[in-house]
């Protein structure tokens, strides 16, 4: 038994016991208990007061009043309520009516919220032309130090574009994961190679590096120097590529 | 007698010198000749005919002509590579490096091709020099991996590219309307000679030398930027784009 776990459910334990206990169908042990039990909670008391004075009113005789509005044939009728009761039963629940559920939105709420959908929809529009729009490296820049414009900032403030910094270092970051994967490929096939193979490709790789070396630095003191910028692409382009194709030899 | 005999062994003693010496220098020829090997083929071709050729090592020669086929000609070092040419739709397609995957020396290969004038030519090789010359047709293209010298004389395509590493590029032809061209390198000069009255944009950059020559073709229409490291400018409508990059060499343009 369970009647030490908690308050609450000693009570409920007592509730389910109690019709028993006041029919007098419980074990002694479990009467007491439930004795035990109403003496401690008045809540529960109270409750099987009434219910014992419920039984004991439906146990008296029926009184002359109740006798009278007492339908002809009770027993009848109880069938008939039982049968409608059955077959409402089995038959499948009607479809509840459709909820529509009101917001209730104030005229300033609905604006703000428009207002809100259409900033968001223009900035990703002009993201998105932008990106369409956006100049491949190798397009004519007349630019040679190029800052962030105020709708740039605004972007980049909001995630919805990289900054310079971000994008040269991801691009820097792509570029090196693929001129290791043909380094690896061309430190493989190398030894196969003849002598004039391997001079001109270390000679030429030598001229590629001094190049990216020289950007290198110049971007460390000036990370705004878009052409620097430009070019270090470039030669980090020209690096692949050599590596790429004496790779294939 | 005895200062005779002395005087005929040393004439004996000369002439076989000489004789083995021949016999030397003919065994030496003999082997130079053994070791060249020549390849020769020619296709029919339509005038947009395209040309497409990888090579390894060796110097290749376009030369536009005016029939309506392709030669092809080779001379092979030893050891020697395999050449496979293949025809395929309206591109002949010579691929050595392909063709010659997986073997460790091939030696040099020196292309002589003759194509119609109006056809496309795309070439490239891992070392060595191109030339192009006499070709009008869409497209000329000359890329070399590494190192060697290429040379474009009397183009007319409306698509040049033309990128090498180390070494000189040197184009001279038209600037058709609305035609793209390109010319890269790391280090060699670039010397671009073409019709003053040429109309195009162009954007040339040399950053390391700042070494730009426009000659003649200065115009207000011109600005020097990022401390002379870029020059870009606009010649008549400009309806015709020449991108010049040099990392560390000159770039001149020259009046044709």
């Amino acid at each position: 038994m369970m009647f030490d776990d908690t308050q609450h459910n000693a009570c409920e334990k007592c509730r389910d016991l109690m019709s028993g206990f006041l029919d007098d169908e419980l074990e002694a042990a479990e009467a007491s208990m439930i004795r035990e039990h109403l003496s401690a909670c008045g809540e529960c008391a109270d409750l099987c007061a009434e219910l014992s004075a419920i039984l004991e009113f439906c146990g008296e005789e029926p009184s002359e009043a109740v006798a009278d509005a007492a339908p002809p044939n009770a027993d009848a009728m109880w069938k008939r309520i039982n049968n409608v009761l059955e077959a409402e039963i089995k038959a499948p629940p009607p479809s509840l009516p459709e909820t529509r559920r009101t917001w209730g939105l104030s005229f300033f709420q609905v604006s703000a919220a428009l207002a809100c959908v259409a900033i968001v929809s223009s900035l990703l529009t002009f993201v998105a032309i932008r990106n369409y729009n956006a100049e491949p490296d190798t397009v004519m820049v007349t630019r040679t130090v190029q800052q962030p414009g105020i709708v740039d900032r605004v972007l980049i403030r909001f995630g919805f574009a990289e900054s310079p910094a971000e994008k040269l270092e991801r691009r820097l970051r792509e570029r090196q994961a693929a001129i290791d994967y043909w380094n690896a490929k061309v430190q493989v096939r190398r030894m196969q190679w003849d002598r004039t193979t391997r001079e001109a490709f270390d000679r030429n790789l030598r001229a590629i590096d001094e190049s990216l070396f020289e950007y290198t630095n110049i971007l460390q003191s000036d990370p705004e120097d878009q052409l620097s910028e430009e070019m270090l692409d470039a030669v980090l382009n020209d690096k692949m590529n050599l590596l790429r194709d004496f790779a294939a030899l | 007698m005895k200062f005779g005999g002395h005087l005929i062994s040393a004439v004996i003693a000369g002439k076989a010198t000489i004789l083995m010496s021949v016999v030397f220098f003919f065994a030496l020829s003999a082997a130079e000749i053994t070791a060249q090997k020549r390849f020769s083929r020619t296709f029919p071709a339509g005038q947009n005919v395209r040309l497409q050729l990888m090579n390894r090592t060796g110097t290749v020669t376009v030369e536009g002509w005016n029939r309506p086929e392709v030669s092809i000609t080779a001379s092979l070092e030893s050891p020697a590579a395999n050449i496979d040419p293949q025809t395929v739709g309206g591109t002949i397609v010579i691929n050595l490096v392909k063709d010659n995957a997986g073997r460790n020396e091939v030696g040099n290969v020196n292309f002589t091709i003759r194509v119609p004038f109006t056809a496309m030519v795309d070439i490239e090789t891992k070392i060595g020099n191109l030339n192009v010359t006499n070709v009008r047709g869409g497209l000329v293209r000359a890329y070399i991996s590494s190192e060697g010298d290429i040379t474009l004389t009397n183009i007319g395509a409306s698509a040049v590219s033309a990128e090498n590493v180390i070494g000189d590029i040197f184009f001279d032809g038209e600037i058709v309307d609305g035609g793209s061209y390109r010319f890269s390198s790391t280090r060699g000069n670039i010397n671009i000679r073409i019709p003053v009255t040429a109309s195009f944009r162009f954007v040339a950059t040399a950053p390391s030398t700042r070494n730009i020559s426009l000659g003649a073709f200065v115009n207000p229409n011109t600005n020097y930027l990022g401390d002379g490291r870029r020059v870009v400018g606009r010649m008549g409508d400009g309806s015709a784009t020449l991108s010049v990059t040099n990392q560390r060499g000159s770039i001149s343009f020259l009046r044709r």
